[in-house]
């Protein structure tokens, strides 16, 4: 019975901590995919001039969740008569709890939404280029600290299970 | 003779609430005692009463919706116009630059908007406009049946159809009348024998068949063929080119590149189907680029429009070869007959 507790410990424990390194781990790659996502987006509105909730219809159905739920409601939302701004911000408050990405990152892409489709193709491409360089820049830090953190997640959580099987011997 | 006495549009002011926001959409939302059939145009204006225009009336309108006086009006504001743009436009004004290069872009379904603000130009030419101040929505209507009543002026006697080119002054129902020319003429009439046409329209605007994502909104018939969004003198060329039509149909002639794409067009032994501005035939006479037209003789028919009783009173149709008025010769034949004069002529 005591070695089976023992067991229970260890494996929540690790269980846990393997949970919390998958989420650090699903950071950059998220990141990476917003980057894919705002590149389709680009070529969308500067080469197709292609009036953002088809642009969005087109994302939905070119990126992987959890960003095609967000390209998702964002087309629904425009399509439903809100503006671009209100539906940018209203569909990251209302998804931002299915990402593993951190303030910082939501910061740069909650302003992605204050210009979106209110000027020129040129000025278009300007801003989302910008919002690029930022994010790859950040995919990159992030990159570098997934990888320690998420190593340690793992480790951590097994070692905590095994510590509390020592205090409770 | 009027357009609108067919009346078969299905607009509803449900369908019109959506391009408006802020107040508008609230006030469009309620709105009373008004029915959309009576409008042909909804104008806003940053700062002044919001305004329906109809046939011959002017109807302001107040906050909940309902018609008033000029003073009791609701008074548009920045932000009524702003959201109003943001949803005309789906938040996409990159989408719509070359629409506001040319001052309006078109909605779905047709209906144009017009666009007035402070002009940006590079060069001599208008490279956009901002602090945009003033809009006008002109509701297009599909009238099924309008021009059966023209069709057989425009008819040889063996059944062959003539170059037309209708002439009125805007808001006279020039689109609406062209729109039901090309049906007919693809579906054909076999009691006049005149068999189904091809029918190539260049849809420069997007007035005509009102496409949406390559459907057209309006039925053209079963042998029309749109090109969307394509100017009208290249247009012209590659409908000749790639879908070999009978005649070809096109709105609002006006450019130096329509009359060369017209002749050429024409040297393929196709028809004619368009529309100019020009309140009377005196005035499309001393068109520079109408007036070329003329001299070399491209259309054989001309149909006058105008508003005398409603949009889309047809004043008359000329035989350019004679000069002869068609439909007035007709029109006082049947009134003789009618009154046991016999034929006028």
């Amino acid at each position: 019975m005591l070695i089976l507790g023992c067991v229970g410990l260890i494996t929540g424990c690790g269980g846990i901590g393997l949970i919390i390194a998958g989420r650090i781990r699903r950071r950059p790659r998220e990141l990476r995919e917003f980057l894919t996502a705002l590149s389709l987006l680009d070529t969308e509105i500067v080469w197709g001039a292609t009036p953002l909730p088809e642009a969005f219809a087109s994302l939905e159905e070119r990126v992987e969740r959890p960003w095609q739920g967000f390209f998702g409601e964002l087309k629904d939302r425009l399509l439903s008569g809100e503006s671009a701004a209100m539906a940018w911000k209203g569909v990251v408050r209302a998804q931002s709890r299915q990402f593993a990405l951190k303030l910082e990152d939501w910061q740069v892409i909650k302003d992605l939404g204050k210009g979106l489709g209110q000027s020129d193709r040129q000025q278009q491409h300007k801003q989302l280029e910008l919002v690029q360089r930022q994010l790859a820049l950040l995919q990159e830090q992030a990159g570098t600290w997934a990888e320690k953190q998420a190593k340690m997640w793992s480790y951590l959580g097994f070692l905590c299970g095994l510590a509390g099987v020592i205090i409770l011997i | 003779m009027l357009l609108h006495t067919n009346l078969s549009s299905t607009l509803e002011w449900a369908g019109v609430t959506p391009w408006f926001g802020g107040n508008l959409n609230i006030i469009f939302a309620q709105i009373r005692k008004v029915a959309l059939a009576e409008v042909e145009e909804i104008r806003v204006r940053v700062g002044q009463p919001l305004l329906l225009q109809g046939s011959g009336r002017d109807i302001f309108l107040n906050a909940l919706g309902v018609p008033c006086r000029q003073k009791e009006a609701y008074l548009v504001s920045r932000q009524d116009l702003a959201l109003t743009l943001e949803r005309v436009t789906q938040s996409s004004l990159y989408a719509a630059e070359e629409e506001l290069k040319q001052g309006f872009f078109t909605l779905p379904g047709g209906h144009r908007v017009g666009i007035a603000g402070e002009a940006i130009l590079r060069g001599k030419e208008v490279q956009t406009l901002k602090h945009i101040s003033a809009l006008n929505f002109r509701l297009a209507r599909e009238i099924r049946g309008s021009a059966r009543g023209v069709i057989p002026f425009l008819l040889k006697s063996d059944g062959d159809f003539c170059h037309t080119l209708m002439l009125s002054a805007p808001r006279a129902g020039k689109t609406t009348l062209l729109r039901d020319l090309i049906y007919l003429l693809s579906t054909g009439i076999p009691e006049l024998g005149l068999r189904g046409q091809t029918v190539g329209v260049v849809d420069e605007r997007g007035e005509l068949a009102g496409m949406r994502q390559g459907i057209p909104t309006y039925n053209l018939g079963p042998r029309t063929d749109v090109l969307d969004g394509c100017p009208k003198g290249i247009g012209m060329s590659m409908l000749v080119r790639s879908m070999a039509p009978q005649i070809i149909a096109v709105d609002e002639l006006g450019h130096p590149d329509d009359v060369s794409a017209l002749a050429d067009a024409l040297r393929t032994g196709v028809k004619i189907l368009a529309t100019a501005h020009a309140s009377s035939w005196d005035e499309a006479l001393h068109r520079p680029i109408l007036k070329i037209l003329f001299t070399e003789k491209v259309f054989t028919r001309i149909v006058l429009l105008n508003r005398q009783h409603g949009p889309g009173t047809i004043a008359g149709i000329i035989d350019t070869l004679t000069g002869r008025n068609l439909y007035e010769e007709t029109r006082l034949e049947t009134i003789g007959t009618k009154a046991g004069l016999g034929p006028i002529v």
